[in-house]
């Protein structure tokens, strides 16, 4: 399925992985999740650097969740560093945290961060998000 | 010789004499004249030996040489030496020997005819101390008009001195305190900005690692109420329902408390508000507030108001949300939104239709946590009108609540009306 496009959860919390995971399959959305544990793996994976190089096993996201507490990297800092990556500044990101702070939202917004959804995720709002996701033919992977 | 001849020659002789007096009267009347212009001259010199004599200040001659010539009491007074000591020793005696090269430069000028002014140098007594003085130099010349020397005023100018430095110290002491109190007040600020970031800090980690494990709770008793619900008995499920509801109220406690602690700390600046557009926009687009469908009427339009209007959204849906929420079951929250001009400040009310608050009860009804209805009966965490009440009062505005108890609630708040 991975030529349908897949999307990538930056989260480093079991429960909400798990809680993601379930939404994701109760959404009934046919991309495959891939999941990295904190901001260092989603730059290194993005970047398609170490152990994430096989494009084949680790394709391009066409989508992005991206948790904002996140060890090593924050995630403010990675949504940072992909608008400045020429071959990801289109791709859109979805920042999914645990509260609505008025600075991180404000940050978010500033690099186009694609929505804001505070925590949990429910079937709708995937459903939304992905629907509203461009295809992954408009992508560059 | 014949008697006539006797007497013409007596005549003549006493004629002679009698001239004779007459001129050396006149004689001795002129002697008199040159007697008193020596005598008032010499007075005169005398009482300006006097004056230079009994002056306060230092009156020294000196030759080009540099020689003392003359030293008057004050003289002696400021520099110790008695005129016996001094005279005819050179003026460099006085001189500390810091300032030795000044000497030269003060008899080129006199050479010149130059005369100094109030020189205000060091010079050095007898006994070796340091006294301040300020110098008045000027050339003395003989008749022909050629210099031949100085006179120089000194006076002793220490007390002055003293008194500038005294001055000086004290200004750069102010200076200084000045400076240290600066440097306080940049530390206090510097610590307090410490201290608003990191509770900035802790804040942001309450709301986010201290509400995770309580999602976590709430999250998995969801998904065992809907995976795993029909395999528990009633009982069962009513004690995971409790949980999800305790789960909930956690998370809405800590979240109301982030708000209220926000509110409380966050920088505000004020503007001209459009409170008619801003109310019908809150009425119109907040879910919760359109979840209970309520009958909301505004009666506008509403005037503007100077205020934070972030802070002024949260305080107006807050009041809304508890109008709709406090009502008798299975009844639809009627609200009538109004304003009128208090002074210089604008009161918008809120009418409910709800359960009211007894008198006694107002009084709390704004504190942090307080509840006045049951909790099985209307959920709330007891933040939401302190949060109201902080935001108001930060906006330089006040809050209040008339109600009977029996016939619904009209709570206001009061800010500041933009047009006078």
């Amino acid at each position: 399925m991975n030529d349908a496009g897949s999307v990538l959860l930056v989260e480093d919390d079991d429960n909400d992985v798990f809680f993601m995971r379930r939404a994701w399959k109760k959404a009934d959305v046919t991309m495959p999740l891939q999941i990295v544990r904190d901001g260092q793996e989603a730059v290194d994976y993005l970047g398609g650097t170490g152990k994430f190089a096989d494009r084949a096993q680790y394709p391009l996201p066409s989508l992005i969740f991206l948790d904002l507490k996140l060890p090593y990297i924050g995630g403010l800092d990675v949504l940072a560093w992909i608008r400045s990556q020429p071959e990801l500044v289109q791709l859109p990101v979805v920042v999914l945290t645990s509260s609505s702070e008025e600075r991180d939202r404000k940050r978010a917004a500033e690099l186009s961060a694609k929505a804001y959804l505070v925590k949990p995720p429910s079937p709708e709002m995937i459903r939304d998000i992905v629907q509203s996701a461009p295809q992954p033919d408009n992508v560059r992977s | 010789m014949n008697p006539s001849s006797f007497e013409h020659e007596l005549e003549r002789r006493t004629k002679k004499q009698s001239d004779r007096i007459a001129e050396l009267q006149e004689e001795k009347r002129s002697l008199e004249a040159v007697a008193t212009e020596q005598r008032d001259a010499y007075d005169a010199v005398f009482r300006l030996a006097a004056i230079v004599e009994s002056a306060d200040d230092a009156i020294i001659s000196k030759d080009l040489n540099g020689i003392i010539r003359s030293w008057n009491k004050g003289a002696e007074r400021i520099f110790g030496y008695k005129a016996e000591e001094i005279i005819g020793k050179s003026v460099l005696t006085l001189i500390p020997a810091d300032h030795q090269q000044e000497e030269p430069a003060i008899l080129e000028r006199l050479r010149r005819g130059d005369r100094i002014d109030h020189y205000e140098t060091v010079r050095q007594r007898k006994d070796g101390s340091r006294v301040d003085v300020s110098l008045t130099v000027s050339p003395i010349r003989d008749a022909s008009g050629k210099v031949i020397g100085a006179s120089k005023i000194a006076r002793d100018v220490t007390e002055r001195k003293q008194f500038e430095r005294a001055l000086t110290e004290a200004r750069e002491q102010l200076a200084r305190a000045n400076e240290e109190l600066e440097q306080r007040v940049e530390q206090r600020t510097a610590s307090l900005r410490e201290a608003i970031a990191q509770m900035e800090e802790f804040s942001y980690s309450v709301s986010h690692d201290l509400r995770a494990p309580v999602r976590a709770m709430c999250g998995y008793a969801k998904v065992l109420m809907e995976e795993h619900g029909a395999k528990l008995d009633d009982e069962g499920r009513e004690y995971l329902e409790r949980i999800i509801r305790g789960g909930n109220r956690m998370d809405r406690l800590i979240q109301d408390t982030l708000t209220y602690s926000r509110i409380s700390r966050r920088e505000m600046d004020f503007h001209r508000v459009a409170l008619d557009p801003l109310v019908r926009e809150i009425v119109e687009q907040y879910p919760e507030i359109r979840a209970s469908r309520p009958v909301i009427n505004i009666k506008g339009p509403l005037p503007d108001v100077i205020a934070h209007e972030p802070s002024l959204i949260q305080a107006i849906s807050n009041l809304l949300n508890n109008a709709i929420k406090f009502v008798e079951p299975g009844v639809q929250p009627k609200i009538r939104i109004c304003a009128e001009r208090r002074e210089s400040c604008v009161r918008l009310q809120f009418e409910d239709n709800g359960i009211g608050i007894k008198p006694e009860h107002q009084q709390r009804l704004f504190g942090m946590f307080e509840r006045i209805h049951p909790e099985k009966h209307y959920e709330g965490t007891g933040i939401g009108l302190a949060i109201v009440r902080r935001a108001v009062e930060r906006m330089n505005g006040s809050v209040g609540v008339e109600s009977d108890g029996l016939t619904g609630s009209n709570f206001w708040i009061q800010l500041p009306a933009a047009d006078a």
